[in-house]
């Protein structure tokens, strides 16, 4: 063999080297390819460079990037299967990925960040005496959570709280603010709904101090005496309601009509 | 600022970051910049959250969003990493928290990115079983993405040969479950986030009925066939 024709060969084989390399680099994810099949398929490949520059010498001028085109137009690699291969391992990259240069998120994280908090303060300013902001200033409607404790009224004047899933009347507007109620919480509801609840005992604020066996009702922001247990019972009111309270405050609140109305002279605690 | 930058690292560079933790580079101060970016996120998430119902709720909900995400952390982190050890895994409990804090960060990340939404709505509605749902659905999503990137991370740091692939992967995803059940349950338990209307501010709600019920309770009153007890 002359010297051209050697080099020829030789250019050959190192087009078919680049390829390989290039078509290896491109596979870098995919499943290792068992050694033994890799050596033979190699052998394989420069064999039929070998065969096909021969070829190219005896018959029609083929050029070298048509020899290695035509030999690695149906790579024999294809046909080879994997060496114990598990799908999830591609995610698993082989080569340590280069870190991506940065986009200084945390500035953009940090202003977002500052931007939020601010919006919450302002959201949370109150706009008016009422204490409304920003935050609660849509006056649509809103969602009942029908629970006890909830305090609501229908088209008339009642005041009701949901206690064991019936409604209880708050009997004045003492025992409103006794009990700690605030507008605020009234929530408005259509008086069907109000009508689904079964009535339970009205709330009244009932007082007694230690020192004294009398009881009284508070109404109006006076003391109204209750003459006996059998008007007590008879009003309805229940022992359980009887709050204790000191008896020089109970003394300072004036007196309102007894009930009953013609029971006398209201005694004092 | 400069624990903010390990956002960047995670969302960007996250294969080189899991390689990190697997080979167990400055794992403290990882999970420092993580803990202080979520517990940043959540406190802002939870304030806008709050801030539909009162000022007391939004510094309230400020407080227990990071106390739910990291409750649930410390409760289910023991799990994972013993079923991992009893299927061969060598990672160390560090690692574990590690990578479970980088799935709480994203979630935190996620969030944040929510947030302009939820005031979006919380200005424009008041619906409360909307507001609540449309909570939900976030929380879900980032949820997600959170545990995605801690089953892209596990399989990275597990990636050492020793442990059962097969075995392994069924613990994190039995183990997924048990995050999203115990990390529901709890934030049920420490309700309210966001304040129903018409109740008064309240740092804890009575227990009672369960995190799924009242999810599909809402769903029935925004369609008109229920109302929520």
């Amino acid at each position: 063999m002359s010297d051209n024709q050697k080099s020829t060969t030789d250019q050959i084989l190192d087009l078919l080297l680049d390829a390989l390399a290039e078509r290896q680099a491109a596979r870098q994810p995919e499943p290792p390819v068992a050694e033994d099949q890799m050596e033979t398929a190699v052998a394989n490949s420069v064999a039929e460079i070998a065969e096909a520059a021969e070829q190219g010498e005896n018959n029609e001028p083929n050029t070298l990037e048509a020899v290695a085109d035509a030999v690695l137009a149906e790579p024999p690699l294809e046909n080879l299967q994997p060496a114990e291969w598990e799908p999830e391992a591609e995610e698993i990259p082989a080569i340590i990925p280069e870190k991506l240069p940065s986009i200084h998120l945390e500035k953009m994280l940090y202003q977002l960040s500052a931007a939020l908090f601010v919006l919450i303060i302002l959201i949370n300013i109150p706009l008016n005496r009422f204490g409304t902001n920003l935050a609660r200033a849509m006056p649509d409607e809103q969602s009942i959570v029908v629970r006890d404790g909830l305090v609501f009224k229908g088209s008339g004047d009642e005041i009701y709280i949901l206690e064991d899933g019936k409604k209880r009347w708050i009997s004045s507007i003492d025992a409103f603010d006794y009990f700690g109620y605030r507008w605020s919480q009234v929530a408005l509801v259509d008086d069907g709904f109000l009508e689904q609840f079964e009535d339970g005992r009205p709330i009244h604020v009932l007082l007694k101090c230690n020192t004294s066996p009398h009881v009284y009702v508070l109404e109006d922001g006076a003391k109204r005496w209750i003459d006996t247990i059998t008007t007590f019972q008879i009003e309805g009111f229940v022992w359980e309601d009887v709050k204790i309270v000191n008896c020089n405050e109970l003394r300072r609140l004036p007196d309102g009509l007894p009930i009953p109305e013609d029971a006398g002279d209201p005694p004092q605690p | 600022m400069k624990d903010l930058a390990i956002i960047e690292t995670i969302l960007r560079n996250r294969t080189f970051f899991f390689m990190e933790i697997r080979d167990g580079i400055d794992l403290p101060q990882k999970m420092r910049a993580m803990l202080v970016s979520s517990l940043i996120f959540f406190a802002l998430f939870g304030a806008v959250m709050g801030s539909t119902h009162s000022l007391w709720q939004a510094m309230s909900s400020a407080v227990k969003l990071p106390v739910l995400f990291l409750a649930t952390l410390f409760i289910c982190a023991p799990t994972l990493y013993f079923f991992n050890i009893l299927f061969g895994s060598s990672q160390s409990l560090t690692q574990n928290v590690t990578l479970i804090l980088t799935a709480i960060t994203v979630t935190a990340v996620l969030l944040l990115s929510f947030a302009p939404i939820i005031l979006f709505f919380l200005l424009t509605t008041s619906q409360y079983q909307f507001f609540k749902l449309l909570n939900v659905a976030i929380f879900s999503i980032s949820g997600w993405m959170g545990i995605l990137f801690l089953s892209h991370g596990m399989r990275i740091v597990a990636a050492d040969g020793a442990s059962d692939e097969s075995a392994r992967r069924w613990v994190l995803r039995a183990w997924m479950f048990l995050y999203a059940f115990v990390g529901s349950q709890l934030a049920w338990t420490i309700r309210p986030f966001i304040g129903a209307p018409s109740i008064p501010f309240e740092l804890f709600r009575q227990l009672g009925g369960n995190f799924y019920t009242n999810i599909f309770a809402s769903f029935g009153e925004i369609f008109g066939f229920i109302i929520v007890q």
